[in-house]
């Protein structure tokens, strides 16, 4: 174990770094190097770090996944169609194994002033648009994960809209992973930029086509302009037996609004992390997310949540199903500068244990230095009741039945805070077909 | 029907019931009175398979089966059905799939075929017509955010719509005004039949100028310790529980 902790993340920066996407564009290059020396100076954090107090990275570096360089092409649309939702009409972008695959993708009619490209393609025919917007928003507080996303930067979603741009249809990325011999990490980097007044709905999902050990470790960048309004929802969907990263940077301006709504369902490790700020007043930030997690998982939230300008407000609101001996952490941090006054904030933790052995390491935090602000924070760890159980028991419910509907009505909450109907039905199987399979203790 | 012989049951330490003793035929309405703390709500309890309860003598038999070494579902699907004296609020548990969850699960334990959507809201809608409820209850989450009226009125909908061959009323009347008290009992005469028994679990008589009952039964401290026709209803509504306490201690 020793020798895999020591070799780090050195099998994830292996590889000719002059095969990667937009070889050549100086900027990029800097950025990368820049990306790989401070990984290598800072070497793996240990569990004295905040940020890493909860979870442990010995699993996945004993793993040693290391970058994928085969392109896998042979993939046929009918090949995606089991993934598909039905009644979902969308401007579907798929990835698979990080890189863009046009022959299952279906852009279909764009409005002017709309643009959807995969990351590859446009740093071949518009590098400056790239370069204009890179690391913009993720810049500064790049943690590790993000760090090793720029330093193997090879492909992903960009969409810009223009001013006043409203897409009609939400913009559907699936990101398709596909297991390979060796332990393969996929580097999906996906840049959002809204530009005064335009509206969007993004779904990522995050899917797998068998239940292989593989990593995907994805960084967004949002960037939302002056009274621009995205509603985003992720769906992370992996094999039970892959590691999930997300980074997720977002910058909002004034006025702008911003829905978030993150279902961690797969995946036997996974980390997101969800740092937002605000650049202008009246602004509005939604966070919300509902994970579940049996044996041999991990779920693990981090927010930070930066209220520096006045009149903001925030909503973070997370629910955890916890099962076997599942274990979730959710750390979430607001904080709120000297200045900003008249920020409405309300982070809220909630937790329905199904098992003495799950385990759950909930943290919110507010850090305050405004004196006329409304916030609030609050967590709760509690049972089914037997009361509710009962209830329904007596109306000849059977006993495990009864728990899915109660873990099934404890979710909805966030559940309905998606879109469109097809994807909360969509959502709503998922979740009861986990429970379906969850140990009653 | 239900056979009970010799009850007793303790809620921790404490003995509750002490020798209960009734018979409840074949579409017959029982109502088992008595003051608080009698033992009215435990019986209830007892019958329907809710946990907290531990029986230490006697028996129970309910269309020929042991009904005590039954679990709760089992109970419902031979035709048993408590309507709560509190109904229980379901956050995010929406009243539609609640009912259809139900009716199908009952259904199918008697080798019925599941309904579909289409014949399931039809029949929804017609069982709602005799509670007088409106349909926008069924997009709710189950009972919550219902008054008082509307929790009670819901109880008896799920009766209406379970069909079950026994149906204990655990204090229905309880927190009801006079409207909603009528619409409750309208609701349950309804649902009288041959083949449909009740047992009215009651503090007052007055849901008994509502619901006639055949028998009535006076609970204290654990035991039946009176019987008669309806008329004792109102002999007990005249003359308070004192006067059974008063007797039983004269006796």
């Amino acid at each position: 174990m020793r020798v895999e902790t020591t070799k780090g993340f050195e099998s994830w920066l292996r590889g000719e770094p002059g095969q990667l996407a937009g070889s050549g564009l100086e900027w990029l290059e800097s950025q990368r190097r820049t990306a790989r020396d401070r990984l290598r100076g800072q070497g793996v954090p240990s569990s004295k770090q905040e940020a890493w107090r909860y979870t442990s990275l010995k699993g996945l570096l004993e793993q040693g996944f290391a970058p994928i360089e085969e392109v896998v092409d042979t993939l046929q649309p009918s090949d995606l169609e089991r993934f598909l939702i039905p009644g979902l009409e969308t401007h579907r972008v798929v990835l698979v194994n990080g890189r863009y695959a046009p022959a299952l993708s279906a852009l279909g009619e764009l409005p002017k002033g709309a643009r959807l490209s995969a990351l590859n393609a446009l740093l071949e025919s518009d590098p400056e648009v790239v370069r204009a917007r890179l690391n913009q928003v993720a810049g500064a507080k790049q943690s590790l994960f993000s760090a090793l996303n720029t330093a193997g930067l090879d492909d992903g979603l960009v969409v810009i809209l223009d001013a006043g741009v409203r897409l009609e249809h939400p913009i559907e990325l699936i990101h398709l992973s596909i297991g390979m011999d060796e332990p393969r990490v996929a580097q999906p980097r996906h840049l959002l930029v809204l530009e005064a007044g335009a509206q969007a709905t993004l779904i990522e999902r995050y899917l797998s086509l068998e239940g292989a050990a593989y990593c995907t470790n994805a960084v967004l960048e949002l960037s939302l302009g002056r009274d621009a309004s995205l509603q985003h929802e992720r769906i992370q969907l992996e094999s039970t037996n892959a590691f999930h990263v997300t980074g997720l940077y977002l910058s909002q301006d004034s006025g702008s609004r911003y829905q978030g709504v993150n279902l961690g369902l797969g995946a036997s490790w996974a980390r997101t992390d969800l740092v937002t700020g605000f650049r202008g007043e009246q602004a509005e930030c939604g966070l919300q997310g509902l994970y579940l997690a049996g044996d041999r998982q991990l779920m693990d939230y981090h927010l930070d949540v930066d209220h520096s300008l006045p009149q903001c407000s925030s909503r973070e609101n997370f629910k955890g199903i916890l099962y076997g001996k599942g274990r979730a952490v959710f750390d979430g941090r607001v904080y709120v500068a000297k200045d900003a006054q008249k920020t409405d904030a309300a982070m809220s933790n909630r937790n329905l244990m199904l098992s003495e052995r799950a385990e759950i390491d909930t943290k919110p935090q507010l850090e305050i230095n405004a004196d006329d602000v409304k916030c609030s924070h609050g967590t709760t760890v509690g049972q089914i009741e037997p009361e509710m159980l009962f209830y329904l028991r007596s109306r000849g419910i059977s006993e495990s039945l009864a728990r899915r509907m109660l873990c099934l009505g404890f979710a909805g909450e966030i559940i309905q805070a998606l879109s469109t109907e097809s994807l909360r039905d969509h959502v709503t199987e998922q979740v009861g077909q986990r429970l379906e399979s969850a140990p009653l203790n | 029907m239900l056979s009970v012989s010799g009850l007793k049951a303790n809620v921790g330490e404490k003995e509750i019931l002490k020798g209960l003793d009734l018979q409840v035929g074949a579409g017959e309405v029982h109502a088992v009175m008595g003051p608080n703390g009698s033992g009215k709500s435990t019986f209830a309890h007892v019958l329907s398979g809710r946990e907290g309860y531990e029986v230490t003598a006697g028996s129970v038999t309910f269309e020929g089966r042991d009904l005590l070494a039954l679990e709760p579902e089992e109970r419902a699907r031979l035709g048993l059905f408590l309507a709560f004296q509190y109904p229980v609020e379901l956050p995010g548990v929406n009243n539609t799939y609640f009912l259809k969850a139900a009716l199908n699960s009952i259904r199918k334990s008697r080798g019925e075929p599941e309904l579909d959507a289409v014949s399931f809201l039809r029949l929804i809608r017609e069982k709602l017509k005799v509670l007088h409820l409106d349909d926008s209850l069924l997009k709710r989450a189950v009972n919550v955010g219902f008054s008082g009226g509307e929790k009670k009125r819901n109880e008896i909908f799920q009766m209406a719509l379970l069909e079950p061959r026994l149906a204990i009323l655990d204090e229905t009347d309880s927190g009801l005004d006079i409207d909603a008290l009528r619409l409750v009992a309208d609701g349950v005469n309804a649902l009288r039949g041959p083949e449909r028994s009740m047992i009215v679990v009651t503090h007052y008589q007055r849901l008994l100028d509502y619901i006639q009952p055949d028998r009535v039964h006076v609970l204290s401290k654990g035991r039946i310790i009176r019987s008669g026709g309806k008329e004792l209803a109102l002999e007990l509504e005249e003359k308070g529980y004192g006067w059974i306490d008063a007797g039983e201690q004269a006796a």
